[in-house]
């Protein structure tokens, strides 16, 4: 879990939720490269972030895609992040005893009613479904930290978005294999806000 | 080439594909991570005409609480529902795996299923993987023999009681039954005993916390109470911290509107001739 | 121990690796090739498990042109890391891993020159400049400082002598040649090997520093 680095975490706001993650690459202390993608969007108001070992990172991401794809041939419909939740998770847990590392964090928004959800997992798939936020990755430490005190119910997108921010660029200064910039995505009914930040670079 | 499209259909049961990286991995000195750990209480009382199965409310990783209002008592079949301890995962996957097979052998049947029919599941599915799917289980229900309590451990073995207490938080709840319990109690004494025992539980053992969950299993009808009480509830916040807009420093942002969903589809191309 | 370094610019790639072939403590070897040619505008260096090495990239390059035959046109660079990557990644699961880090160099008519960093978990990404091995603790930092997308020719082979210098410097393994390639519109060029020998004649010529003297 700490081989590559890096950190992903998600926040319900009102009518809308928030992903993001940082965007380093590494390898134990060396940096490689400062674009690498953990969050990957599943469906118009989907994204998952896959933080933990990189090749299960892309590895996970493939398969989903794939497993996402054939349902959406066979229910010729958008999936409900809850069941693609439940798909992420028994996906893992068919891996019980030699997994993937990966903590996947999941956020969208309903496809009908655009109700706000959030979910995180550890690597062996157990679903954690919380009323506020999610945290994965190496430090989850200082988010679940600075989260709990910068979290408030009903945040308007804009004001998510600086929470979200400065929960992430703050745990990021306390973690060094995680940060070399981020990225952050704000999913409302009608529209997707993606913005990348300006982070410290040590 | 071939591969990438014809793996993936699914096999039923576990994968192993995984294990000799990770076995190199740990050779390395990077050890498989650790998954969440449900340290808990879970406590099960059998009383006048029902069954009182209670747990707590926390998840934990390591040291830190993953979860602080989990849902620790699992659907069995509508008369049976099971806590779980151990390996959060483990205790989720096998209790939905064991009420489907359930569900099945109930339409298979046409009878209520009975207690002692998903204990015989629980403990052969678990004796099976030698303890290495880390679920122990307070297993409750009522069916046409009766009420029926059984405690089930990570390695197949099982046991009948009329009170049973699991996980970490098990001696500290184990202590309020054997100085409370007593046969036929009320309905409401037996909540008010599953209660204390699984306040036991969150009060002196660090695995365990946040609120009791209960759930009463009568003939007939079941009462899932989530959260039992409103104990430890967080402490309002005087102040706020909250962040201005324009704080955070943004180097590039990109707005996409959603108008069109599409969704990939398959037009049949012809529908196959059924007639004789 | 190996060295694999690869840099991108805005119209060629230029990728070098050592030609050392090591068994435990003993030089075996030092012309050894470790860049193969992938397809016409791409290619992989690789080093790791000796063995592999060959067996790896020989097996996706014999893919990569099966592909062609098969399909009439070539992979693009990006295709052809995904491609690489699933087949590591698929190995790495399997009874028999590839123990192989590999950098994938080449030139896409669309989108111009690419550079894929791939290590043995089978992790890819993206990079501007990349290296494998211990020499990279020491030559990142300088693609780092001299990096910039429009370069010359001339000035990119330089950069990269600035790389296998300090590797000569500061590393105490013993990789003295590091054979060159560089990919552009027009396909694979072999440049001259940086040879510790081409280095120190080099060295040898240039005059010293005036020392001003009062």
């Amino acid at each position: 879990m700490s081989y590559n680095g890096g950190a992903v975490l998600a926040m319900k706001g009102k009518k809308c939720v928030a992903i993001a993650a940082d965007k380093r690459f590494g390898i134990q202390a060396q940096t490689l490269a400062l674009d690498f993608q953990k969050i990957f969007e599943m469906g118009p108001h989907l994204y998952v972030g896959l933080p933990g070992l990189a090749t299960d990172t892309q590895t996970v991401h493939e398969r989903l895609k794939f497993r996402l794809n054939l349902y959406e041939l066979k229910e010729s419909r958008h999936i409900h992040p809850k069941t693609f939740g439940n798909m992420v998770s028994n996906m893992l847990y068919e891996k019980r005893f030699g997994p993937y590392f990966v903590e996947p964090v999941i956020a969208g928004l309903d496809p009908k009613t655009f109700e706000p959800y959030v979910c995180s997992m550890d690597l062996i798939g157990c679903i954690n479904e919380p009323e506020d936020f999610v945290v994965a990755g190496t430090c989850t430490e200082q988010l679940y930290g600075v989260c709990e005190a910068l979290w408030e119910p009903d945040l308007e997108p804009d004001d998510l978005f600086e929470t979200i921010s400065q929960a992430l660029t703050n745990a990021l200064d306390r973690d060094p294999i995680s940060g070399w910039g981020a990225v952050v995505h704000i999913i409302e009914k009608d529209k997707i806000t993606t913005k990348t930040l300006k982070t410290r670079m040590d | 080439m071939a591969s990438v499209l014809v793996q993936e259909c699914e096999r039923p049961g576990f994968s192993f594909e995984n294990c000799q990286r990770n076995a190199f991995l740990a050779s390395k000195g990077f050890p498989v991570p650790k998954a969440v750990k449900t340290g808990t209480t879970i406590a099960g009382i059998i009383c006048k005409d029902g069954v009182i199965l209670g747990a707590d409310t926390r998840a934990t990783e390591h040291t830190t609480v993953a979860d602080k209002n989990c849902a620790k008592i699992h659907y069995i079949a509508p008369n049976i529902y099971c806590c779980g301890a151990g390996t959060a995962a483990d205790t989720e996957k096998t209790c939905s795996l064991i009420a489907s097979q359930l569900e099945l052998h109930h339409l298979n049947t046409g009878r209520v299923v009975r207690v002692v029919t998903a204990n015989n599941m629980f403990s052969q599915m678990l004796f099976r993987y030698q303890g290495y799917i880390g679920a122990a289980l307070v297993l409750g229900g009522v069916d046409n023999t009766g009420p029926h309590l059984y405690c089930i451990f990570p390695h197949g073995s099982s046991d009948q009681l009329p009170y049973a207490t699991m996980g970490s938080g098990s001696l500290a709840a184990m202590a309020v039954f054997e100085t409370q319990w007593k046969p036929n109690m009320t309905e409401e004494e037996g909540k008010q005993l599953v209660n204390d025992a699984i306040q036991a539980g969150i009060y002196n053992d660090l695995g365990s916390g946040s609120n009791v969950n209960i759930c009463v299993i009568r003939k007939g009808s079941v009462d899932y109470i989530r959260p039992y009480g409103d104990i430890n509830a967080k402490g309002k916040r005087q102040g706020s911290y909250h962040y201005k807009r324009g704080t955070t420093a943004v180097l590039s942002s990109k707005t996409v509107d959603i108008e069109d969903v599409s969704v990939h589809t398959v037009e049949p191309v012809e529908s196959m001739d059924t007639s004789a | 121990m190996e060295c694999l370094l690869g840099v991108a610019f805005r119209d060629f790639v230029l990728i070098a690796a050592d030609m050392t072939n090591a068994r435990s403590i003993m030089v075996v070897k030092d012309d050894e090739d470790k860049l193969h040619k992938i397809s016409n505008k791409l290619v992989m260096a690789i080093c790791g498990e000796s063995g592999d090495t060959t067996q790896f990239a020989e097996y996706i390059a014999k893919n990569i042109q099966l592909y062609k035959m098969r399909n009439g046109y070539e992979l693009s660079p990006s295709a052809a890391a995904n491609f690489t990557r699933r087949n590591l990644a698929d190995y790495l699961r399997s009874q028999s891993p590839y123990y192989v880090n590999l950098l994938l160099a080449g030139y896409d008519d669309e989108t111009g020159p690419e550079l894929y960093f791939v290590d043995y978990l089978a992790s890819m990404v993206k990079v501007p400049y990349a290296a494998h091995g211990y020499g990279g603790f020491f030559s990142l930092s300088i693609m780092d400082r001299y990096h910039k997308a429009d370069v010359s020719k001339d000035d990119a082979y330089e950069i990269m002598k600035k790389c296998v210098r300090e590797i000569h410097k500061r590393l105490i393994v013993n990789l003295p040649n590091f054979k060159v390639q560089l990919i552009d519109k027009n396909g694979i060029h072999d440049l001259p090997p940086i040879t510790a020998k081409h280095l120190a004649a080099e060295e040898a010529d240039v005059p010293l520093p005036e020392v001003r003297v009062i």
